[in-house]
């Protein structure tokens, strides 16, 4: 089981805190990405952005949760068999999961670096492919964290605080 | 809501005794201010970004677009009409461009100015402006205003990337403005400048302009109004006509598309869209980064852009397709923009920096604003999901909005109250 951590320094303890107790969330959104399903992916990101829009979110730090969980959305769409997306809203920060069928990453530390991609045809004419999936994620979160095993299923969770 | 700081205007009335309660207009409206309550319409003043779908969809006389009435001119003792570029496409082709001009000054009016005029200028003042602003990408444009008000209300995150430039009639408002005080020896207040415009963002645009630093226009006359009495007017004239400037080549301002392929250039790559439905979800495509590749995104509310304005009497693709005609026949007319670039060099064109109307958000407050969100979910499980419209909400989640507000009541909702008789039964 090969794992990623990127954690924004100044929230640190916010997050030891967090990861230890895993309060309930107070608003949970659930959405299923199928496999190679580009109609529809986005759907999940798209809903999550809305629900924090009527949360009154800073519109700088809504675009980085924007960013950060449609590229998610797409990675799994594009290179998975398929996965789940679960949302928590919480009053302080938004904690993103997604869950996928497989078939997992081989080397996590190259799939960080800029440009790097196992993209098929089929990503590359729909637009994606280009290498900046997961690094656009690392830039776009306070926290990101990838645990995964080859051959098996990818875990992407990600955190993003709202001040 | 949050409660409005500031009552805004709208160029759309409801008269309620004309409306049946139909629903049309609420499923139609991109920011869902309409409701029906005791079977009629109302409009939420803070949501409305004046696009015209729901006076487009009314078949009832109920929706009015509203434009002031053309005998306002006569407070002014110099009058101009601007023409924007869309009324070129109005008419039919045996009746020359020239002379629908001169009809219009015929209506009463010291000088009648294009839109057109400035086309060239302001293509290039954009391409400036992308050029001088690379921290933001994209650029939107700023000419629709019910775009611009679309983000004021639903992209906030958005608003630093709009083209913080005058749109081209305010442009020409404000050089003619200044040129005929000089030219002509005249007070500022006895000028009256008015634009003829075919949609009623731009009449609310003239009369609550957003970031506007300086007086602007003194009022708007709708396309559809103007086009009956020119037409009354060209029967007068009978065929008598006087030379007439006109600037064909710049008319592409009114259609969608155009404008983005004039600003494209080497350096610069741009992107037209139209229709509000389209524009709402390239807007969320660029919320999300996704459009980062365009420098500039051309944004039109109507179909084809302002040929498709709730306002003109011409369908949108006979317009458009007038329109170009008159443009490929047109001769290439060299325009001293001279005066206009001193102007645009000393800021005068700018505007303030646009603010948002956050309708979005619950509540100010986050811990209040979720408590609300728990709420409405709670009563969105109950609701059926159907998103019909019959209680007078445009989906089941605005419904269970509206019964977060105290606005309305789950017993509003007429499928619900259909399978509690059939319990009963």
């Amino acid at each position: 089981m090969a794992e990623y951590w990127n954690i924004n320094p100044q929230y640190e303890t916010a997050v030891k805190h967090f990861l230890a107790n895993k309060p309930e969330a107070e608003v949970t959104l659930e959405f299923e990405i199928g496999v190679r399903d580009f109609v529809n992916s986005g759907k999940g990101s798209a809903e999550v952005k809305n629900v924090l829009k009527r949360l009154g979110i800073d519109p700088t730090i809504l675009r980085r949760i924007a960013v950060a969980s449609y590229e998610a959305e797409i990675n799994v769409t594009a290179h998975s068999n398929g996965g789940h997306m679960t949302s928590c809203v919480y009053d302080d920060l938004v904690y993103i999961r997604f869950v996928d069928k497989g078939p997992g990453i081989s080397d996590i530390e190259q799939a960080m670096v800029p440009g790097w991609s196992t993209a098929d045809d089929l990503v590359r004419e729909m637009g994606f492919g280009a290498g900046l999936g997961l690094p656009n994620i690392k830039k776009n979160s306070d926290v990101m964290h990838i645990t995964s095993e080859y051959g098996d299923s990818t875990a992407l969770e990600i955190m993003i605080f709202y001040a | 809501m949050t409660p409005p700081e500031k009552e805004y205007y709208h160029a759309i009335q409801i008269v309620s005794d004309n409306c049946v309660g139909c629903t049309s207009c609420v499923k139609v409206c991109p920011t869902e201010a309409i409701r029906v309550r005791n079977g009629k319409a109302e409009i939420d003043t803070n949501r409305c970004v004046d696009c015209g779908n729901c006076v487009t969809i009314c078949s009832f006389h109920a929706i009015l677009p509203k434009s002031d009435s053309l005998e306002i001119i006569n407070d002014f003792q110099y009058k101009v009409a601007i023409l924007s570029s869309s009324y070129a496409g109005q008419f039919t082709e045996d009746i020359p461009y020239a002379t629908t001009k001169q009809a219009l000054l015929e209506l009463g009016f010291d000088e009648v100015a294009e839109e057109a005029m400035v086309t060239d200028f302001m293509t290039n003042l954009v391409r400036d402006y992308i050029r001088k602003h690379r921290d933001y990408r994209p650029i939107l444009s700023s000419n629709c205003p019910a775009v611009v008000r679309l983000i004021q209300v639903k992209y906030p995150s958005l608003l630093p990337n709009i083209l913080h430039q005058e749109a081209p009639m305010s442009i020409l408002t404000r050089y003619l403005r200044e040129k005929i005080q000089t030219e002509k020896g005249l007070k500022d207040k006895e000028i009256g400048i008015f634009v003829i415009v075919p949609c009623v963002a731009h009449v609310t645009a003239v009369h609550q302009p957003e970031g506007a630093y300086k007086h602007l226009q003194d009022g708007a006359f709708s396309i559809g109004m103007i086009y009956g009495k020119i037409r009354e007017r060209l029967r007068k004239m009978n065929g008598d006509q006087k030379p007439i400037d006109t600037y064909e080549q710049g008319l592409t301002w009114a259609l969608a598309g155009v404008e983005a392929e004039m600003v494209d250039c080497d350096d610069i790559r741009a992107l037209s869209v139209n229709g509000i439905d389209n524009v709402k979800e390239i807007l969320s495509k660029v919320e999300d980064h996704y459009l980062d590749q365009y420098d500039y995104i051309v944004l039109r509310s109507c179909t084809n852009g302002c040929v498709g304005g709730c306002l003109n009497v011409e369908n949108p693709f006979v317009a458009m397709s007038r329109i170009k005609k008159l443009i490929k026949n047109s001769k290439h007319k060299v325009i001293n923009t001279s005066e206009l670039k001193e102007l645009y060099k000393d800021g005068e064109f700018a505007v303030v920096p646009l603010e948002p109307r956050s309708i979005m958000e619950l509540d100010h407050d986050i811990k209040q604003a979720i408590q609300k969100m728990k709420k409405l979910n709670e009563i969105l499980v109950m609701l059926p999901g159907l998103n019909c419209s019959a209680c007078g909400s445009p989906s089941c989640y605005a419904l269970a909005e509206d019964i977060v507000y105290n606005k309305a009541s789950i017993d509003d909702c007429v499928v619900l109250l259909k399978r509690h008789q059939k319990e009963e039964d």
